[in-house]
């Protein structure tokens, strides 16, 4: 009777524990910080990992502040991936604050995916942090070059593979699959960004270089060189007459910064200010990776009067 | 665009604009410092600010009816709020309430913000401001709506006059207290909710508070502060544009700067020149020996300083080196003094190549050949080469001045506080027997 009972508690705690660990067994855990990364995970990952971003979509991740949620899901991580280059700098102290080992630069679980990235705009590392807030090293924009999707996304799958050896098969299929549609979509804007080639921007902030370098623009200033600090009169001065001496045909704005400088300066120069997006959801429509490129070419190659294909 | 009409073009607008909010501002500043209730107009832009992310949450723009609806109902609550805060007041002093809506407004707004997102612009530009980038609609807008609350109080500036001097009105029912304050609130509300999104909450507060309190330095009487609010308030803010042109300078920032500047040279007349000759001269001494017990305790403590920490920063020696040209290489022997100067010229190559290498790279960008991931690649290994070569100089320099201040340790450290202490001594004699004559002709008469 006695041993009956027992078996039937095991039987039935056998049956509950696979129940629940069937699932945590299979999904590697991964939080990235910001969502580009997460989509990219997403693609490498599939349906064998279950990725959240700490930064939601649409937030500034250069003005973010962590909250409590954030040291749950950075202890439940299997893996975390960062941007690097002081971008989320913010990570470091809320890793310490879990006081998990493998989180830490050069832990098991750590991914830097600026690792092997070609860096634009190294500056000195003087004492003071000239040039705006977390641009130390280099700029950190990276992800805004659809080519280095194919280095991110290999630090991704290495690991990924790393973690769960037994899916290396399906998760190097799933990269390659994404890679195939990245060069048919990469063809298709580079196609259509083409007849632009060499236009003269003017930005807001300094958030397209890889992006410029890529679709051969040239972004000639920035209408706030310094985060949150407005711009002086000589300094929009300054801009507009550099605008109108190399007839400069956009204004490129990212979200979630105030509009009025951008608008004033597209104003003088009766040209169009264009938002386009820095980061994967931060403008509707750009729910992924692709389509956060899809969005932004084809919303610039409109403002600029260049035919989509 | 560089020419002086092009810049008076950049800068007339925001003058305009800077001049309507002086006019009514300054007017309403009035009241704010009688009430006793200076940080009213943040609260009330704080809660402007929330109304508008609230609405910008549920999915209305800003700058549409509904969105402008909500701004002003939540700051209409925030006029009923500091219409009962006038009962309160006899327990707690009524700033106090003033700060905590203030405070939670912000918190709450913050809240909000990070269930939208998008309203975060929305909140940055209100701490901003965008000034310099006003419309020729907007100051018209401005003018206009200013011109009707303007002449609301004029018609009815005896009672809240009158209500804004007395803590406890008496003889006047209650309702008609509370009817006079709300509409004062409410007033103050749409007012501070237009003029902050352009001007931004600094700019706006210094706007209110600052030409009120330089007015009221030197009288009582509206007719007289209200003038000088007015066009000590405009010459200030033309002051604060044009140094933020000529300087350089974020523009709301060099405006409220100016406003304090203004403040300053205020009281410096009020002390020095609108009294008399007796007292104006006991001023100016108080003034000039305060000056000086500052530098000499500066010298002082620097002087202390480099005896105790030879190799620590000393602030007020490079001050020194850097006003006389001297330069920290003047207790460093010829080849030190050399490599010093190498290294200072190293630092400008280096980063010179750093600079070179970066303005290659934009170029390649979007003309000639594109350069390979690899070429980048090699590029940023030199450019980080040349950044540790950098830190390397800089490193010589820092030695070498250590070396400069341990040598200057006693022959510098040791004279300058001599000095200092015997200046100090001579200032405590000065004013003990300054005093004394002072009791004593006290006495005599």
């Amino acid at each position: 009777m006695r041993a009956g009972l027992l078996g039937l508690v095991m039987g039935a705690a056998a049956e509950l524990g696979t129940l629940v660990a069937a699932p945590a067994l299979a999904a590697t855990n991964v939080v990235a910080t910001t969502t580009d990364l997460a989509a990219l995970v997403a693609v490498v990952g599939g349906n064998l990992v279950t990725v959240e971003s700490i930064v939601p979509p649409g937030v500034d991740p250069e003005a973010f502040e962590p909250r409590p949620g954030d040291l749950g899901k950075l202890r439940r991580a299997d893996l975390l991936v960062r941007v690097g280059l002081g971008y989320d700098y913010w990570l470091d102290a809320l890793v310490k604050q879990t006081g998990e080992k493998r989180l830490l630069r050069g832990g098991d679980a750590y991914l830097d995916a600026s690792t092997g990235i070609p860096l634009l705009e190294i500056r000195g590392q003087s004492v003071v942090n000239e040039g705006g807030h977390a641009h130390g090293v280099a700029n950190p924009h990276y992800w805004l070059d659809p080519d280095n999707a194919i280095t991110i996304t290999a630090g991704v799958a290495e690991a990924l593979v790393r973690i769960a050896p037994t899916q290396r098969e399906q998760i190097l299929a799933n990269r390659a699959g994404f890679l195939s549609q990245l060069e048919t979509r990469r063809a298709r804007w580079s196609q259509t960004l083409a007849p632009v080639a060499g236009t003269k921007l003017i930005a807001y902030h300094n958030s397209w270089p890889y992006f410029a370098r890529r679709f051969r623009l040239d972004v000639i200033a920035f209408i706030e060189p310094k985060a949150g600090v407005a711009p002086s009169p000589a300094h929009l001065a300054r801009v507009i007459s550099e605008g109108r001496k190399a007839q400069v045909r956009a204004i490129v704005h990212e979200p979630y910064e105030p509009e009025d400088a951008s608008r004033f300066v597209a104003g003088k120069l009766s040209v169009p200010m264009v938002r386009l997006a820095v980061s994967v959801g931060s403008i509707d429509g750009t729910s992924d990776y692709l389509a956060l490129f899809d969005y932004n070419v084809a919303t610039l190659a409109k403002a600029l009067g260049a035919r989509s294909p | 665009m560089s020419g002086l009409s092009d810049v008076l073009a950049l800068l007339a607008l925001p003058f305009a604009a800077s001049a309507v909010f002086v006019l009514v501002h300054a007017y309403l500043g009035v009241h704010v410092l009688r009430r006793r209730i200076v940080f009213a107009d943040l609260a009330l832009a704080q809660l402007s600010a929330l109304g508008a992310t609230v609405a910008f949450a549920n999915g209305y723009p800003v700058t549409s009816a509904t969105g402008f609806g909500y701004a002003l109902l939540f700051t209409a609550i925030g006029a009923a709020l500091l219409t009962l805060t006038r009962s309160l007041a006899r327990y707690v002093s009524q700033e106090a309430f003033v700060g905590i809506v203030y405070v939670v407004a912000t918190a709450a707004t913050i809240l909000v913000v990070d269930r939208a997102p998008q309203g975060a612009e929305h909140v940055k530009k209100i701490l901003i401001g965008s000034i310099l980038t006003v419309e020729p609609a907007d100051v018209a807008k401005f003018a206009a709506l200013y011109g009707v609350i303007g002449l609301l109080h004029w018609l009815a500036r005896r009672p809240l006059l009158a209500l804004s001097g007395e803590s406890a009105p008496v003889g006047r029912a209650r309702v008609a207290v509370w009817i006079g304050d709300f509409a004062f609130y409410l007033s103050f509300a749409v007012v501070v909710t237009s003029s902050v999104t352009t001007a931004g909450v600094l700019l706006v507060f210094s706007l209110l508070i600052v030409p009120a309190v330089i007015g009221s330095i030197f009288s009582d009487k509206l007719s007289v502060v209200l003038p000088i609010a007015w066009s000590v308030g405009i010459a200030a803010c033309a002051v604060g544009l044009a140094g933020s042109y000529a300087l350089d300078l974020p523009t709301g920032a060099a405006m409220v700067t100016a406003q304090a500047g203004f403040l300053l040279l205020a009281g410096l007349a009020k002390v020095l020149m609108f009294v008399g000759i007796e007292r104006r001269r006991r001023n100016l001494r108080i003034a000039v020996t305060a000056v000086v017990a500052a530098m000499l305790i500066a010298l002082l403590a620097s002087s202390v300083g480099l005896m105790i920490v030879p190799t620590g920063d000393q602030p007020l020696l490079a001050f020194v080196e850097r006003v006389t040209g001297t330069g920290p290489t003047r207790f460093l022997g010829p080849s030190e003094r050399d490599a010093y100067e190498s290294a200072a010229r190293d630092v400008v190559r280096f980063q010179g190549e750093v600079d070179r290498l970066n303005a290659m790279e934009k170029a390649a960008r979007y003309q000639g050949a594109p350069l390979s991931d690899d070429d980048i690649r090699r590029i940023a290994s030199y450019q980080k080469t040349f950044n540790e070569m950098t830190r390397g100089e800089r490193f010589v320099q820092e030695v070498l001045r250590a070396k400069a201040q341990m040598r200057a340790r006693w022959i510098v450290g040791v004279p300058g506080m001599l000095v200092a202490l015997l200046g100090l001594l001579w200032l405590t004699r000065r004013l003990w027997i300054e005093s004394v004559d002072f009791a004593r002709s006290r006495l005599q008469s």
